[in-house]
């Protein structure tokens, strides 16, 4: 078996859903309903059982149903290995709790890999239009997902850069506490060439995929390319050479940093430049050409957690699918054969478009589901 | 708290002040008192009076003592050669217990964190850089937490020690011993790889 599957999901107290309990044993899963039923709520709660946080919202709070103090999600999932059982309790006050096979988890980075997805939405059209923070959100989501050491140096890596940006400002009021400046560059650079090098190593592999998918989707039309910009340059992926290069970096701008409070280098300005025949999308690119660099991205997504773990992940397809054309569509569903997919329809006439396939569907309305 | 008489509300308001103690446990061990015989309350009370005002810092190694220099820094049996850093008095208990170090301590009471407002002259950083150029000191082991201001502290702490030309070693992280390593996490195994000795 090449693919995880999500075998059944458990809601209590989840946003608009006092008790849902849904099986799956099918590879294409329908969510069908209206606007506002709370199809999105149910892959919103599968994507945190595969990360520990909403793609809508980071507070819990917004996540437990009004008038409620706390909300549970339970996943059982299917994997090579066998089945596991994710839950999540999460509570007004309090921070949320993660257990893996019944047992409590004590970090949440440790439930990171245990059931992978790719989430594709109308919101995804951000990574391309908005600024790098998007972009960096979705290397960090990808890395964390199949590498969890990535996920303890990205936390480490902010937390330095929150203490190392509290100094700065310190420094303007009392300079002899410059002398303390350095061991935290000093950290910066230690997790941040860690974290560069994960970055780059994932975009020459999403580079290679996303390609030749491009290419397909195109028909050879457009050539497509993933350019990352790391804030600290480097010839060759050396851990050493990039560590040495940042703390470069540090130094040469540490008289602008200390005048403005801030760290005005690291790895936390990176960003990705997507290119189609040689022109920045993000400025000059049409909204199908955009839309098309997401598909293909989240294609090679999908592809890139094959490759890392051997079994592809979930993929969730948020409204998606009307926003695409017939060789857009038929793409997907190409994939929909590899990975277990998960959609929400509004239109009742697009599901004849996948008929020929075992699946499931659900008619969503009002926080409760009905098979159909 | 308006149902007490005031001595218990009293009672009830200060043991809620000490950590772990919500009004609850308070409550419990406010009417536990209550009932204790007369001897045991003054001991108790006394005990704590006099904890306050008997223990203070010791002159050398800064750790908690009732006399200074303390036991540890005046004893015979101990190497005066090595220093072990620690963050907190309770480190310095933690350490004793493995009974395998018999070099002298300092502690620092705290480690470096701009974002908690706390600075190389907040914690005892002089202290420690006096005793290292005086005395005969020839290692000091950095034994602060393995977390990002502990690190901070310690290779802040190195920068200031090496040009005296005294040798600075950092405590090792790695594997829990009697653990295996499959149930290891990644973070800790590739540490514990980082730090690997030669055999």
């Amino acid at each position: 078996m090449l693919a995880l599957k999500l075998k059944e999901l458990v809601l209590r107290n989840y946003r608009n859903y006092e008790n849902l309990e849904l099986s799956f044993d099918s590879d294409l899963v329908i969510f069908a309903g209206k606007n506002a039923q709370g199809k999105t709520n149910i892959l919103e709660a599968i994507f945190l059982s595969c990360t520990g946080r909403s793609h809508k919202t980071s507070k819990d709070r917004e996540l437990i149903k009004w008038g409620k103090g706390e909300a549970f999600v339970r996943t059982r999932v299917l994997r090579q290995q066998g089945i596991r059982e994710i839950s999540i309790g999460l509570f007004a006050n309090e921070k949320k709790k993660v257990f893996i096979n019944r047992n409590p988890v004590s970090r949440i980075g440790e439930l990171m890999g245990h059931l992978n997805s790719v989430l594709f939405s109308p919101d995804d059209m951000k990574l391309i239009r908005e600024g790098p923070s998007e972009r960096r959100r979705f290397m960090d989501m990808e890395l964390s997902q199949v590498q969890p050491a990535y996920f303890y140096y990205l936390q480490q890596y902010n937390r330095v850069l929150n203490q190392r940006n509290k100094l700065l400002k310190e420094i303007q009021k009392k300079p002899s506490l410059i002398s303390t400046l350095s061991v935290w560059d000093e950290q910066l650079a230690d997790a941040g060439s860690y974290i560069i090098l994960q970055r780059k190593l994932l975009c020459d592999s999403l580079q290679i995929i996303a390609q030749e998918i491009h290419h397909r989707i195109t028909q050879g039309a457009e050539k497509m390319l993933i350019i990352y910009k790391p804030s600290v340059s480097f010839n060759n992926a050396d851990r050493k050479e990039v560590k040495k290069n940042f703390l470069r970096e540090l130094e040469i701008r540490r008289t602008y940093d200390l005048e403005r409070g801030i760290t005005s280098k690291g790895c936390h300005r990176d960003d990705l430049l997507f290119q189609i025949n040689g022109m920045d999308v993000r400025t000059y690119g049409s909204q199908g050409q955009m839309r098309t660099i997401v598909l293909s991205l989240k294609l090679s997504e999908l592809e890139f957690m094959f490759r890392e773990t051997g079994e592809y992940p979930l993929l969730l397809l948020d409204d998606a699918m009307s926003e695409l054309d017939p060789i857009r569509q038929q793409m997907v569903l190409e994939y929909i054969g590899k990975a277990q997919t998960f959609i929400t329809l509004t239109d009742m006439g697009q599901i004849p478009a996948f008929e020929k396939k075992n699946m499931q569907v659900f008619i969503i309305e009002a926080g409760k589901a009905s098979p159909c | 708290m308006d149902c007490y008489v005031e001595p218990i509300a009293r009672l009830i308001n200060e043991l809620s002040k000490l950590p772990g103690v919500g009004s609850k446990t308070a409550q419990r061990l406010a009417f536990y008192i209550i009932n204790m015989p007369g001897e045991e309350v003054n001991q108790l009370a006394s005990a704590i009076a006099e904890v306050k005002d008997k223990i203070r810092y010791c002159q050398i190694c800064q750790n908690i003592t009732d006399v200074s220099p303390c036991r540890i820094c005046v004893s015979v049996q101990r190497d005066p050669s090595v220093i072990c850093v620690v963050e907190d008095p309770r480190d310095v208990i933690a350490m004793e217990r493995t009974r395998d170090f018999r070099g002298l301590y300092h502690v620092l009471h705290g480690v470096i964190s701009p974002m908690n407002g706390i600075g190389p002259d907040d914690i005892k950083i002089k202290e420690l850089i006096n005793r290292v150029s005086d005395d005969k000191v020839k290692e000091v082991i950095l034994a602060t937490n393995p977390n990002v201001e502990g690190e901070a502290t310690a290779v802040y702490i190195s920068r200031l020690l090496k040009p005296l030309g005294i040798k600075v070693t950092r405590i090792a992280h790695g594997l829990p011993v009697g653990g295996d390593l499959e149930y290891a996490d990644e973070v800790t195994l590739s540490k514990a790889l980082e730090g690997r000795r030669e055999m």
